[in-house]
């Protein structure tokens, strides 16, 4: 299944709104007015429809790295070597729009129909990923 | 089983699902349900038998029957993907399924506070939890959670089931709020002192001295409730949510 056009057939029936507003770069908040239940929709649709988990806050903890929870944000604010982080894993957000401060809880602002195309193909990846052999 | 079916309540083409619905209240909203048109699903936990009996009491009408614990979040889970592969939606969740195991404070044991918290509580969550995707991505559905008199009002030897009903009021009100935004209703029944096998021991205790509490001078009907909840579910009450409606025949104004 392509994974572009079913994503922001998703996203559409979701929020809902017409598909041609459902642009790669378009930020599901700002652009098309999702609300925190729009995210939870959004995600079980894509599951159901792509037959991959994902878990809450996988974008997060995946941009963070190897970075700790102290080094990523102080306080709810995402530190400069978390933006760092951020602006690398979500290289499909215009640089623009990370703002600085950041707080955690405004991350999810910068999401976009690519971002949800990134994750389920690299969720995809991971569970066709052959399992690690165990030790002999 | 009588049932308000001159009208239309909407309920008709709806999949209904009641947890603990082989016996008691259960029973009866599943029979109402039904009656009504609905396409229910009841579950029972030990019961085969008097599940069976619901069925083939039911004949021509849409009941069948799963076997589930409702503190098995992943059970619970699986149950509803089950129901949604065959029937395509989930319109209606009656969470039903509780214990009783009353004892005065001092001598609860930690096996009877622990099967109440987590069947009354816990399964009530993990049901919802499990319908909730379903309904937010159809953007309808109801949420009906079968409380107490007690949540409120309290009993003697009731503190663990008071207190899970009493939870179970806060997760109504709180669900309510979540859920909203798709138009998903979430609203409680809160049953008084009700004629079944599980609130026997509570009414043999209690004596007549009960009735006198009671405004209407009766002990309820398994049906009394099973009507409240065919208000809620039917359109008709699309209006009301984060309700704890009690069918107590006026036991908690005494």
């Amino acid at each position: 299944m392509a994974v572009y056009p079913k994503i922001a057939e998703i996203i559409a029936a979701a929020l809902p709104c017409e598909i041609e507003r459902v642009k790669p770069d378009a930020s599901l908040i700002d652009d098309l007015g999702a609300q925190s239940i729009d995210f939870l929709d959004i995600v079980f649709r894509i599951e159901r429809a792509f037959k991959v988990k994902i878990p809450r806050g996988k974008i997060v903890e995946e941009a963070r790295g190897d970075l700790s929870a102290a080094e990523f944000d102080q306080r709810g604010v995402v530190s400069e070597a978390g933006l760092q982080r951020l602006r690398a894993f979500l290289s499909e957000v215009p640089p623009e729009r990370f703002a600085s401060p950041l707080k955690v809880a405004d991350i999810p602002r910068l999401f976009t129909t690519e971002t949800f195309c990134k994750i389920v193909i690299r969720q995809q990846r991971a569970q066709s990923a052959p399992a690690d052999p165990k030790p002999a | 089983m009588n049932c308000p079916g001159t009208v239309d309540a909407g309920l008709s083409d709806g999949v209904a699902i009641v947890t603990g619905g082989s016996r008691g209240i259960g029973r009866a909203i599943v029979e109402v349900l039904a009656a009504a048109g609905m396409d229910v699903i009841l579950t029972y936990r030990q019961d085969s038998v008097a599940a069976a009996e619901v069925v083939a009491a039911g004949q021509g009408l849409r009941i069948s029957t799963e076997l589930l614990d409702v503190r098995e979040g992943a059970a619970c889970t699986a149950l509803v993907e089950k129901v949604v592969d065959r029937t395509g939606r989930v319109d209606l969740l009656v969470n039903n399924a509780g214990v009783i195991r009353d004892n005065p404070l001092t001598i609860i044991e930690d096996e009877e506070l622990r099967v109440v918290m987590e069947t009354n509580v816990t399964g009530t969550l993990n049901m919802a939890r499990a319908v909730a995707p379903h309904m937010i991505a159809a953007r309808r559905g109801k949420i009906i959670n079968i409380s107490s008199v007690s949540g409120e009002k309290g009993g003697r030897g009731q503190t663990n089931y008071a207190a899970s009903k009493g939870a179970i009021n806060g997760f109504t009100r709180s669900v309510a709020v979540e859920l909203a935004p798709r138009g998903i209703t979430v609203n409680a029944v809160a049953p008084g002192v009700i004629d079944t096998e599980m609130s026997r021991e509570v009414r043999e205790r209690a004596g007549d001295a009960v009735l006198s509490r009671i405004l209407l001078r009766r002990i309820g009907r398994p049906v009394d409730v099973a009507y409240a909840v065919w208000f809620l579910a039917s359109r008709y009450a699309d209006y009301i949510t984060g309700e704890i409606l009690h069918v107590d025949g006026g036991f908690k104004m005494e």
